[in-house]
């Protein structure tokens, strides 16, 4: 059986843990990002480490999980990865939502780190 | 009043017209690819303008109308623009249904090409 391709393990990698530490701790997301980082959350946006953790821990709610329902993976020409999210999340005691995230991951310095990050809740998907 | 960021101008241009032309007729939409780039479309990753062009002409319905929810646009460190869509789309006379798009926007010889573009339906986003 074939191994999955490079991209693939690191994209799939990243996701996991990415979504894994939101859930239990996401103040030490911080690692993950740079001074060149962006976040777009919810239309809004957040340039540099400092300032998209503070958006995130800022973030009005005690517990969270999410649930990814697919992702997909691909390296890009500048030896990039980007991942593509589509999942659902419940937040404290709210209904359950349907989301959607995007990863831009550069390796520097041998480590993998977030570039970009796009969220946004699913919230007119309703015909 | 400010202009929006070029980013915001190219990616949002680009996302306006990608649409117009898959609505009117997807077998246009060659010239927005180039032979490096990749298509992730429901899981099946395609390499290449003419396997790209092929699997969205081949796509199985005769009238199709995407309406933007949202879009977002942000620059990245490799001077490209990557864009993220979150929509709803009706095919023929199926019912209205939710998809997730994104973009990599690379400039070419003075034209922005998709390098890489992922597409998912948001099938799952139900409580």
């Amino acid at each position: 059986m074939a191994e999955k391709p490079m991209w693939e393990q690191i994209g799939a990698g990243f996701v996991q843990h990415y979504y894994q530490q939101f859930d239990s701790n996401r103040g030490l997301l911080a690692d993950l990002y740079t001074e060149a980082s962006c976040l777009t959350w919810e239309g809004q946006g957040f340039q540099g480490k400092n300032a998209i953790m503070e958006k995130l821990t800022n973030l009005p709610f005690q517990k969270i999980q999410h649930s990814i329902t697919a992702q997909d993976h691909q390296p890009t020409p500048d030896s990039c990865v980007i991942s593509m999210v589509v999942g659902q999340l419940k937040v404290d005691d709210d209904p359950v939502m349907g989301f959607h995230q995007l990863f831009l991951l550069k390796n520097i310095d041998n480590k993998w780190i977030c570039s970009n990050d796009m969220f946004r809740l699913a919230l007119h998907n309703f015909g | 009043m400010g202009d929006k960021p070029i980013w915001e101008q190219i990616g949002s241009s680009f996302v306006q017209h990608y649409y117009q032309l898959f609505d009117a007729d997807r077998t246009q939409l060659g010239a927005i690819y180039i032979d490096a780039s990749c298509l992730t479309w429901e899981g099946q990753q395609f390499q290449g303008k003419a396997a790209i062009v092929e699997k969205l002409s081949s796509l199985p319905f005769q009238k199709i109308a995407h309406s933007i929810t949202a879009q977002d646009h942000q620059p990245t460190p490799d001077s490209c623009i990557l864009s993220m869509v979150v929509g709803q789309l009706k095919a023929d006379d199926d019912p209205i249904m939710g998809f997730h798009q994104m973009f990599l926007l690379k400039n070419i010889n003075d034209a922005w090409v998709c390098t890489n573009d992922m597409f998912r339906l948001a099938l799952h986003n139900f409580g």
